[in-house]
Parts: C-alpha cells; sequence; structure tokens
C-alpha cells in the first residue's frame, strides 16, 4: 500500500483552514493571534529545513552523523529547557544537557537494540524519529517538573528553612518537592497512556498506519514507544532535579535565587 | 530566671579567638562578633555582637527592619554575612560545619509554614530524617506536650492549614522542644497568642532547663522574665 504524497499547492492551500480558529481568536479579541501566526511561520520554516535536512541524514546514513544530529536535538531540548523554566542558561545548561542525554538515551537503546534488534542501532530510520519522539515528550516534562521544583522552593522558602532547621539535609529537604514536581511532570504523560487509543490515535501510530503498515504492527510500534516515553520523561526529570540541584543551591543549602532570570 | 553568677563572670572572661575555626567547648552557645549585613545598598545589620552563654535567656529586641529577623537567618545559615563570624557551641559556622551546627539548634519561626497534612503528621515529619532517627520515641511526648503548651488533643487530627497563628506558633515550639536540642531561637514566640497564652508560653520558655534560648521579641512580660535583653540598633 502506498502513502499518497500530498501535492504543495493543496498543502498551502490547506493553511486556509487556520483562518477559521483566527477569526475565531479575532471575534472573541483572544490576545494571542501574533504569536499563533509566528507560531505557523515558524513551524513552516524548522519543518522545511528539518525535512531537507533528514533527507540528506536518511541518504548517506551514517552513524556518525546521525548520533550528531541526535545532540543537535539534545541541546536544542536543552536550551529550550532552561528558557521554558525561567532559569539561568549558563548555569543549568550543563548538567540539564546530561540529564536528558542519559535519561532519552536508555530507553531509545533499549528500543533500537535488544527490542528491535538493529543491524544498526544507528539507523537513521529508527533512531532519529523514535529519539525525537522520547526528547520530544522529555521537553515538556522537564518543563513542567523542573519549573515546579524550584518555584515551589521559592514560594515556600520558610517551609523550607524549618526543614533545614529540624535537622533535614539537603536530599532530605528537597525530597517533598522532588516528588511534587515528578507527579506534576508525569501526571500528563499517565493520562494520555491511559487513555491511548480511546480519546486519540496517537502520532506514531498514525504514521506507521499511514506508511502502509498493518494497524497491529503499528500497535506494538505505540505501546513501545508510549513505555520508551514515559520511561524517559521519569529519568530525565528526577536526572534534572538532581544534577541541577548541585548548582541551584548555595553550600549552606538555601535556594540560589539568582538562578532565576526574571526574579521579579 | 535571672542570670547567674557563673554567666556573669562568664561575660567578663571572654576569650579572643578571631580567625580560629574553634573556640574553648562549652564556653558559649552562641557567639556573634562583628556581623555586618546588607541587601543590595541597604545596610541591615551594621558591626554587631551578641553573645549568649549556656543555659542563658536572652532577649533581642529592636524597632521593625533593625534586623533582629535577619540575624537569627544568618546564625541559623539561611544567609551569609558580608563581615564577621558566628560560633555555634564555639564551632564556627561556615557552609562545610552548618549543617551539623544546625543539628545543634531549635528553631521557632514567627509565622511557621506547616504546609499539608494533619499537625500530627506534621510534628513527627522531622523523625524521618536521618539525624533525628534515634530521639524517634519523642514522638510519644507530642500528647502531653501539647497539653503542657495550651493545646487540645483534638487540634492534632486537624489538618495543620486550618489552625490559627496561635496554634500554628505552640505546634512549632512543641516540634523545636521535641528534638531535644540545648539552643532555642524563636522568633516572636508570644506575637500571636492571646495574654493568657503568651503569659504560659514565656513561663514554659523561661524555665526550659540546660536550654539556651535566643528570643526575638517586644513582649515586655517575655523580657522581664529573661536574664538579659539586648538591644539591635
Amino acid at each position: 500500500m502506498q502513502t499518497i504524497d500530498i501535492k504543495i499547492i493543496r498543502l498551502a492551500a490547506y493553511y486556509g483552514l487556520l483562518l477559521i480558529p483566527l477569526s475565531i481568536l479575532l471575534w472573541f479579541k483572544v490576545p494571542i493571534i501574533g504569536k499563533t501566526i509566528m507560531a505557523v511561520v515558524r513551524m513552516t520554516a524548522q519543518l522545511l529545513f528539518v525535512g531537507l535536512y533528514l533527507q540528506v541524514v536518511f541518504s548517506l546514513n551514517n552513524p556518525w552523523l546521525n548520533l550528531c544530529w541526535l545532540m543537535v536535538m539534545v541541546a536544542v531540548a536543552d536550551f529550550s529547557i532552561t528558557r521554558g523554566c525561567g532559569l539561568n542558561t549558563k548555569r543549568f545548561v550543563f548538567p540539564l544537557f546530561c540529564a536528558i542525554v542519559f535519561g532519552s538515551a536508555i530507553p531509545l537503546l533499549i528500543f533500537v537494540g535488544p527490542l528491535l534488534d538493529l543491524p544498526n542501532l544507528m539507523d537513521a530510520r529508527y533512531v532519529i524519529p523514535i529519539g525525537g519522539m522520547i526528547l520530544g515528550n522529555c521537553l515538556r516534562a522537564d518543563i513542567i517538573g523542573v519549573k515546579d521544583f524550584y518555584e515551589s522552593i521559592k514560594k515556600d522558602e520558610k517551609r523550607y528553612m524549618l526543614t533545614l532547621s529540624q535537622g533535614a539535609d539537603l536530599h532530605e529537604a528537597i525530597l517533598p518537592y522532588l516528588r511534587d514536581a515528578c507527579r506534576a511532570a508525569l501526571l500528563p504523560t499517565i493520562a494520555t497512556i491511559a487513555t491511548i487509543g480511546l480519546v486519540a490515535l496517537p502520532g506514531m501510530m498514525t504514521g506507521v498506519i499511514l506508511g502502509g503498515a498493518d494497524p497491529m504492527m503499528a500497535i506494538k510500534y505505540q505501546i513501545a514507544i508510549m513505555i520508551a516515553i514515559f520511561s524517559g520523561t521519569a529519568i530525565t526529570v528526577v536526572l534534572a532535579i538532581l544534577m541541577t540541584a548541585r548548582t541551584g543551591f548555595d553550600p549552606y543549602g538555601m535556594l540560589d535565587l539568582e538562578i532565576f532570570t526574571d526574579q521579579t | 530566671m535571672k542570670a547567674s553568677p557563673e554567666i556573669n563572670q562568664r561575660k567578663t572572661t571572654r576569650q579572643k579567638s578571631a580567625s580560629a575555626d574553634t573556640l574553648p567547648p562549652g564556653h558559649t552557645a552562641i557567639k556573634v562578633k562583628n556581623i555586618g549585613l546588607r541587601f543590595g545598598e541597604k545596610i541591615v545589620i551594621k558591626d554587631f555582637s551578641l553573645t549568649l552563654f549556656p543555659g542563658e535567656k536572652v532577649v533581642l529586641t529592636g524597632d521593625s527592619g533593625s534586623g533582629k529577623s535577619s540575624l537569627i537567618r544568618c546564625i541559623m545559615g539561611f544567609c551569609a554575612p558580608d563581615c564577621g563570624e558566628i560560633f555555634i557551641n564555639g564551632t564556627r559556622l561556615t557552609p562545610e560545619s552548618v549543617w551539623n551546627l544546625r543539628q545543634t539548634i531549635a528553631y521557632v519561626p514567627q509565622e511557621p509554614d506547616t504546609g499539608p497534612g494533619t499537625l500530627e503528621q506534621w510534628l513527627a515529619r522531622p523523625f524521618s530524617f536521618r539525624i533525628n532517627r534515634n530521639i524517634r520515641s519523642n514522638i510519644e511526648k507530642i500528647p502531653g506536650l501539647a497539653r503542657r503548651l495550651g493545646l487540645l488533643p483534638d487540634i492534632l487530627k486537624t489538618d495543620s492549614c486550618r489552625l490559627s497563628g496561635g496554634e500554628k506558633q505552640r505546634a512549632a515550639l512543641l516540634s523545636a522542644l521535641l528534638l531535644e536540642r540545648k539552643i532555642l531561637i524563636a522568633d516572636e514566640p508570644t506575637s500571636a497568642l492571646d495574654c493568657g497564652s503568651a503569659k504560659k508560653i514565656t513561663q514554659f520558655i523561661t524555665d526550659l532547663p540546660g536550654v539556651s534560648c535566643l528570643l526575638v521579641s517586644h513582649d515586655s512580660k517575655l523580657a522581664k522574665k529573661a536574664d538579659r535583653v539586648v538591644n539591635i540598633p
């Protein structure tokens, strides 16, 4: 079964569909029209660039080039998380990078290794889309988790100080905030896992079906990718908090307010 | 309780060891030496010194904004002074020593934030910390101590978010006492209490045997009962 290609002219016309939501936003004076247009323009430019680049990457299928591309994806995710959390990029970029690399590499390598048994672990056709899906979800969860963690401690400074005064070491003092942050970061993924197939057909499954595969094969891929996403997000959130805690607190165990870029 | 002759004698025989990491053991409970603190351009504390001897009850007074609470924060290691030194039980407060030194001080904040859960759960939480596990049996003392501090037994099952300011203050004092530490630092411990409760708590704190107390307060009754009143300019 061949996937039907989309003609450029028809895709361009399909942008017209956006006129409906934009009209609704305009009618109700919802002040996000500019942001929406900007997001659509960015999405188009980014996807066109990535599409062209991936064509080259897929045709060369060089393991080192594929690895480099994955690292670029991690770096972009890394900067997006620090910016999304309102945290000092200089201080957080390295520990977050390590957390994302470790957290996403574990489920990705198990996926392409023991699960798919690929002869070439860095096969672009598998490692880039699957890595991208894991990273995309890690990015969203890490922004929620890391932001929640640091802002909760900032908000509950008095409670946090009282905990330190009661004899808690840094690990014990941050543990309740780590728990809450993990909960906030992972609940959306858990909700997605619980309702998958009933509420929506996920992107990967749709892609595999559109690619002409049997629906049961698509479901097996989807189950594996959901496990990979949940594992990746859980590992990266915990690692991101623990690894950034070394730079986020001063030697007295107090939250260093200079980590926040917006100190209002 | 008035200052004993022994304490007065100690006041006159303070030893000077400016740069040493330790003072002679048992000599002072807290020694603050010429500390200064500023937030940005604003000078909060300027060249302030204070000594609290073992077993002594000192009330710290001063105008609003004079830096009383900031001084407490410095002693607890919640912020580092720009200059000067702080010694707890003779050991200099440093980033390395702060973790051990905090474990020798019981701290009662002015507005305790008890967080979610029942009061009983909140009071038991410090005993989950590694350092307090050996005194976990003190949890059994909660009902008796609560009664002595004027807290009704039913209150222990109450969601701590629903407690009044005065109840929270007494709960924080109860929590501090359960940890059996030799130094008690309390920031306005009677500010949210009615006259009767304030009197009871004042008596209770000043009668604590062998506990050195540094109490930030504007309460004249507490000041009268203390060994010494120190004004922070």
